[in-house]
């Protein structure tokens, strides 16, 4: 591998309350190669946002490091620390918070490019607002450049905050459930749009979300991160994490999911957890975080020592003893799903 | 197929606005049979919640209830739901027909009891048997999976998301509703949490044979617990149909752009894609077929000439001029999942 753009090194967060502490991120290390996607999933709670707020730099790990093009951005001031932040843009999840209800779309995408002396004037920032709406398909953009964010539709907002991330030139753009809000018979052509701009403009995506189906569609061709309670589980390659999970907790996500086809949904095995409780983060099990709800739990090993990241031999990374252990965990899982299934 | 539940026919529902009346729902009509599931799929303000609050007469005040019939059957007797006094409306509500509103945060009293709601609930509908509604909730939260004894004594904000979604649910069929309507049953909550939500329905609705009405956008939740779905754009009923013949023969466009916008976990991702365009104003309707400036088959006609809600195959309706060609179009996918299932061996 190239040196990677991104890099999270063995980062842990910690957030202090009042009466109590919380650690929401243990150990988690990511990478992320110039031009490549990277899709963090997970369930609310498992640490996700957290994640991605760090990588953009708007939160600073408890330990460990971040790294970009190599260089750690803790040590980053001045110059190069507005360079690391002009480089790692991030659209949020819900366009109905994220913009100004009281600027246009042509105030909001003409801040940053004059405070950051991008263009010279407002008619130079004007010709280049209207440049930007026609890259994220906002057409006509000379019609839509003058209109409030209430006369937009949800799609159409969201294309906004798109391109809000790129007016800056971004090389990353952290996109966090960039379209769970958005309807679905649009969340495609939104994929799409951002697909076809990191092609164009050389970006490298990192893109945070609770659902498999969408992650493996717009990373078909990357990489997907699987979180779990503030620890990276599984990561691999998007095909291989859907098709042949290797840790027992992506297996049951993917088992869960419904499938947008009666004869697939129905048939599908499903696997059958211990307990349906997400343990809460003040109180981790002890061991492998997943062993109270594990279905092939090991009694006497999975309680006591936290498996690491290992080699599958699928070729994915996975953290559990069982799946380190047994080379026949699949077919094992296999046989246990079918029994299960009704 | 047995008598109806619950007969729909024509509901047209307006909302008053300051630019003018929005038609949210135009001529729905619609039979729910004993026991069956019905979906009710669209993009959001395709006007399925408003049909929903219509059956149960809970719209808000702009509302209007324009036109058409809502007709209750059970025990033999028929009953014109727009036409019950406010008595008689609040035992419909919850005893024949219960609702299980979207948001399980905001359904539930922040300030009372678990235990309250269900003992209020009960009595409101003329049960004085305090121990018995206990002993009848309690096995219910049992059916659901959940701890009763806590759940019972707890206060809403007690509770995790999935926990308060499967309390609205059991709180839903306390009184032996003939039907119940479901909207976005599982949004927001998490893919293991959602599974359970999914098994508890099926098993509550196996068990106790209720018409479940299910509002949903999502159409792997359909995929997975209807047996009719209808389809719904721009306020009118564009088809109606079986699980199997809307995924797999679909008769009508909209249907189709929404089974190819839906991603899953088989297959290529090649095949997927968006509805071009946008949903149209409910103030100011295209002409002819409401769909034909999104549509991929439309022509002259399609513009001009709406298309009538017809039987077009057996127990299959739809609103399309060119109702044979999504079906064609969905030709190759029957081909791949033929394989898929083959190879699989699921």
């Amino acid at each position: 591998m190239t040196v990677p753009l991104m890099e999270l090194q063995s980062v842990n967060r910690i957030f202090k309350g009042r009466n109590s502490t919380v650690q929401v991120l243990f150990d988690v290390s990511m990478q992320v190669a110039p031009r490549e996607t990277l899709c963090i999933v997970g369930e609310s709670g498992c640490g996700k946002t957290t994640t991605g707020k760090i990588l953009a730099g708007l939160s600073k790990p408890s330990s460990g490091k971040v790294l970009f093009d190599g260089k750690d951005v803790s040590g980053f001031s001045g110059a190069s620390y507005a360079d690391f932040r002009r480089a790692v843009q991030i659209i949020h999840q819900d366009p109905y918070a994220s913009l100004n209800p009281v600027h246009t779309v042509y105030r909001t995408l003409s801040f940053p490019l004059l405070r950051h002396g991008l263009v010279k004037n407002q008619m130079e920032a004007r010709a280049r607002v209207l440049e930007l709406l026609t890259l994220v398909d906002l057409t006509p953009a000379a019609d839509l450049i003058d209109k409030f964010p209430h006369q937009l539709s949800g799609g159409q907002r969201q294309r906004v905050s798109i391109a809000r991330a790129l007016t800056v030139n971004p090389k990353v753009i952290i996109a966090d459930e960039a379209v769970s809000m958005v309807d679905v018979s649009i969340r495609i052509s939104l994929l799409n749009t951002l697909t076809e701009l990191q092609k164009r403009l050389g970006l490298t995506f990192i893109f945070i979300t609770h659902d498999l189906a969408v992650a493996r569609y717009f990373a078909w061709e990357g990489r997907i991160a699987v979180m779990y309670l503030g620890r990276v589980i599984e990561e691999g390659p998007a095909k291989l994490i859907t098709d042949a999970p290797q840790h027992p907790y992506t297996q049951a996500l993917v088992s869960a999911l419904p499938e947008p086809d009666p004869e697939i949904t129905r048939r599908k095995p499903r696997v059958q957890l211990r307990s349906e409780d997400i343990p809460s983060l003040t109180r981790l099990p002890s061991g492998c975080p997943f062993h109270p709800r594990c279905p092939i739990y090991v009694p006497g090993v999975c309680e006591h020592e936290r498996p690491e990241l290992a080699a599958t031999q699928v070729g994915t990374l996975a953290a559990c003893h069982v799946t380190a252990q047994t080379s026949h965990h699949a077919e094992a899982i296999a046989a246990r799903g079918a029994s299960v299934a009704t | 197929m047995a008598n109806p539940v619950l007969s729909v026919s024509n509901l047209s529902i307006e909302y008053n606005s300051l630019r003018g009346k929005v038609q949210a729902v135009r001529d729905v009509t619609f039979d729910l049979y004993p026991g069956e599931t019905l979906a009710v799929i669209g993009e959001s303000g395709c006007g399925k919640t408003t049909l929903a609050l219509g059956l149960v007469r809970l719209l808000p005040k702009a509302a209007n209830i324009v036109r058409g019939s809502i007709m209750f059957h059970h025990n033999g007797q028929s009953t014109e739901v727009l036409d019950l006094t406010a008595k008689q409306l609040r035992a419909y509500r919850w005893g024949d027909c219960a609702m299980v509103f979207q948001s399980a945060l905001n359904a539930l009293n922040p300030v009372l009891k678990i235990s309250s709601m269900v003992q209020d609930t009960a009595r409101a509908h003329g049960e004085r048997d305090t121990k018995k509604i206990e002993q009848h909730a309690k096995e219910l939260f049992e059916a659901v999976r959940l701890d009763p004894e806590r759940v019972y004594n707890s206060y809403p904000h007690e509770l995790s998301g999935g926990m308060r979604q499967r309390v609205l649910i059991a709180l839903g069929v306390l009184l032996h509703p003939q039907i119940v309507i479901m909207d976005e049953p599982t949004t927001a909550l998490d893919v293991l949490t959602q599974r359970t939500v999914i098994e508890v329905l099926k098993r509550l609705r196996d068990s106790m044979g209720f018409s479940m009405l299910f509002i949903s956008h999502d159409l792997s939740m359909a995929a997975e617990l209807a047996t009719r779905i209808m389809t719904m754009y721009a306020g009118e009923a564009v088809e109606l149909g079986t699980v199997a013949d809307t995924f797999y023969r679909p008769t009508h466009p909209y249907t189709l752009g929404l089974l190819r916008a839906a991603p899953a976990l088989h297959g290529s991702p090649e095949n997927l894609s968006s509805i071009p365009g946008s949903p149209p104003n409910l103030i100011h309707l295209p002409s002819g077929c409401k769909f034909h400036p999104r549509c991929p088959y439309a022509t002259e006609i399609c513009s001009t000439d709406d298309p009538p809600f017809e039987q077009h195959l057996p127990d299959h309706w739809s609103a399309c001029h060119y109702w044979e060609q999504p079906g064609e179009a969905r030709t190759a996918y029957r081909e791949e999942l033929a394989t898929l299932l083959r190879e699989s061996q699921l």
